[in-house]
């Protein structure tokens, strides 16, 4: 009873100082939203639709081929032209993936080395449709089409880009409060000496670190609720799958990274050490777990490390439940993978916590 | 209440190859206010951590309140307070906060609107702590120490770096913790501090006590009842003639020199006299009783703030 209630009164201590402190709070709620907001707005594909290509050919020969700019209309490129001389001056802008230029009675591409993932695609579609245009020309009449769907993987949700930025932004937030808001304040509260000041009170640990805990759920929480009212207000995003199964993951996610954040401050025996650590955890699993875009043109190597790595899982099984109302069951592989990690981080963490 | 408040045998610890307390011995009566001296690295703080239960020993047996550390932890941990050097809290916690969610971790306690009284921090009780000045702040720290009612304080150099003001205000409060009967065990790097508020002092270096007693036992036992001062104009002069001719030695400072005096009326007839015939620039004669500067100087060779 007496323990229950030092349990109450130190998560709603906890609760209050981190509402005191607005730069936490706009760090782990508000930084998710901006992501959203911005990436989402950028990548919805909506603002401008189809692709673009700058085309340079010169005075004489514009508007001479009336063939291919229909093909490549039919194809969904918009067409910018502009004569050599402009051309010229956006190319070494450096921004253009790609250029068409009219050669004498040719034609020739040019793609930007640095921008070729970017570039090739787009290069295809132009060989695309001047294979039309000369098919055409030949009298082989109307040419058939491969029937086109867009959908989401797990086929119930068509949702823009959005919708898969957003459960990744989720997944994102889990990390960012353990290696951040675990991992570096446990390491501050060592180097202050208030750890050391609670050991020479009666204070049972695990008491004032499950409270810690408490709050840290509770703030994930916030956050999370914040990002899903805003991706139903702003993108019309919902959870395709149940309330409860979301919940389930995030608090699975929350014990996994609130013990790699304890694991890491062991590690470190001044704040700003803990800040370099935390970067040097932090930035490669929020660019290996595809939490804003997929891994599928990497190596595959790569892509089998970050199968393997705790966020990724969490992403996965993320994605399934909110993008396509997949149930928790169906996502068995990846919470093993990750109580795995748990009970990995959490054992190794308890070892090595130091209050002094 | 039969037993010690503090009982020490034969500590040990090592950090490495360095070897912070080499067989540490110390027992304090209850209802004592006793002061724990020595310069940095003299292992006081290693000690003290041992006697909070912070840091286990390599060996030698601690018994606080009669209890032993390593079998009834937690009920010491109920009848201690401790203040650190400096006790940092978290900068958006308010006062009266503090002190309410530690008083919750202890089975009795005082009750804090009366805490806050005696540490005149009634009108603070709503602020943030960041906001409190730096004896403010100390008496807060010593209040977190208080809560629960403790039989034996530790406060480890709880006034370095406050004004002159505060730390009167701060001896006040430990003069009233001494008349409520409990035990005190303090750190301080202040003679006039240790002089003014212990009924006993233990001088410790290289990881042991040095020399134990009342600080007038410490003086007497110099055997130096009293120096003389003597200031010049500009640097202090080369002593080695002087010393010669008066028979007395010197200790030369930069501004002054230190003369100890044995004889007190023969041997200021003999310096006045030297002074005279040496013609030396002397401005200023000063002479004083023995503090327990003097004793630290001579058991550790080295000045205390050193």
């Amino acid at each position: 009873m007496k323990n229950a209630n030092i349990f109450l009164s130190q998560f709603v201590l906890g609760l209050k100082l981190y509402l005191r402190k607005p730069a936490a709070m706009f760090w782990m709620t508000a930084f998710p939203v901006l992501m959203l907001l911005g990436l989402g707005t950028v990548f919805s594909g909506q603002s401008e639709p189809g692709i673009k290509l700058v085309w340079s050919a010169p005075q004489e020969a514009a508007g001479a081929d009336f063939a291919l700019q229909a093909a490549l209309t039919e194809l969904h490129v918009n067409v910018e032209a502009l004569t050599p001389k402009q051309a010229d001056l956006r190319w070494k802008s450096g921004k253009l993936p790609v250029m068409l230029e009219t050669v004498g009675n040719g034609y020739h591409l040019r793609v930007n080395s640095y921008l070729a993932g970017q570039g090739m695609p787009v290069v295809a579609l132009v060989q695309q449709g001047f294979l039309m245009v000369q098919a055409r020309a030949l009298g082989s009449g109307e040419l058939a089409r491969i029937p086109v769907q867009m959908e989401s993987p797990g086929g119930h949700h068509d949702g823009p880009y959005a919708a898969f930025l957003l459960p990744g932004l989720l997944g994102l937030n889990l990390l960012m409060m353990g290696v951040f808001a675990v991992g570096m304040v446990d390491v501050e509260l060592r180097v202050k000496g208030i750890y050391k000041r609670l050991a020479t009170t009666p204070l049972p640990r695990h008491i004032y670190l499950s409270a810690q805990m408490l709050v840290r759920l509770v703030t994930v929480l916030f956050s999370a609720t914040v990002l899903l009212s805003v991706g139903a207000l702003v993108f019309d995003i919902h959870n395709q799958g149940s309330y409860v199964d979301l919940f389930v993951l995030i608090f699975l996610g929350t014990g996994c990274f609130a013990s790699l954040g304890y694991l890491l401050a062991s590690f470190a025996s001044t704040v700003e050490a803990s800040n370099g650590l935390a970067n040097l955890v932090f930035m490669p699993l929020m660019m290996l777990s595809g939490v804003y875009f997929s891994l599928d043109a990497a190596p595959v190597w790569l892509q089998k490390t970050a199968d393997l790595l705790p966020l990724t899982p969490i992403l996965k099984s993320l994605r399934s439940v909110f993008n396509d109302g997949a149930s928790l069951a169906s996502q068995s592989a990846s919470i093993m993978i990750i109580a795995v990690w748990t009970v990995l981080l959490f054992v190794s963490a308890t070892r090595r916590f130091k209050w002094v | 209440m039969t037993s010690m408040a503090i009982e020490v045998n034969q500590l040990v610890k090592s950090f490495g190859a360095v070897q912070a307390v080499r067989g540490l011995n110390l027992q304090v009566q209850r209802g004592e206010v006793f002061g724990l001296l020595g310069p940095n690295g003299a292992g006081k703080t290693t000690s003290l951590e041992m006697l909070e239960g912070l840091v286990q020993p390599d060996s030698g047996s601690i018994h606080i309140l009669g209890l032993d550390w390593r079998v009834h932890g937690q009920e010491i941990r109920q009848r201690i307070g401790v203040q650190f050097q400096s006790t940092q809290l978290d900068e958006k916690i308010k006062v009266r906060e503090v002190l309410d969610m530690v008083s919750k971790y202890y089975a009795k306690t005082r009750p804090v609107p009366e805490l806050l009284k005696m540490l005149q921090l009634e009108e603070k009780a709503d602020a943030y702590q960041s906001k409190l000045s730096g004896g403010q702040r100390q008496r807060l720290a010593l209040g977190l120490a208080l809560v629960n009612d403790p039989e034996l304080v530790f406060l480890d150099e709880p006034t370095t770096g406050l004004d002159p003001q505060a730390r009167q205000r701060f001896w006040d409060l430990v003069r009233l913790l001494k008349s409520e009967g409990r035990t005190v065990l303090i750190t301080t790097h202040y003679m006039d501090e240790a002089e003014a508020l212990c009924d006993r002092i233990g001088i410790m270096d290289h990881g042991q006590i040095l020399q134990l007693g009342t600080p007038r036992e410490l003086i007497a036992g110099l055997n130096q009842p009293s120096y003389a001062e003597l200031e010049f104009a500009g640097m202090a002069p080369d002593a080695a003639s002087f010393s010669q001719q008066a028979g007395l030695p010197v200790d030369v400072k930069n501004q002054y020199w230190v003369i100890a005096l044995h004889d007190p009326k023969r041997d200021l007839q003999q310096i006045l006299a030297c002074v005279e015939a040496l013609n030396l620039p002397m401005q200023q004669l000063h002479v004083r009783r023995a503090s327990l500067e003097d004793v630290f100087l001579q058991r550790t060779g080295r000045s205390l703030r050193e």
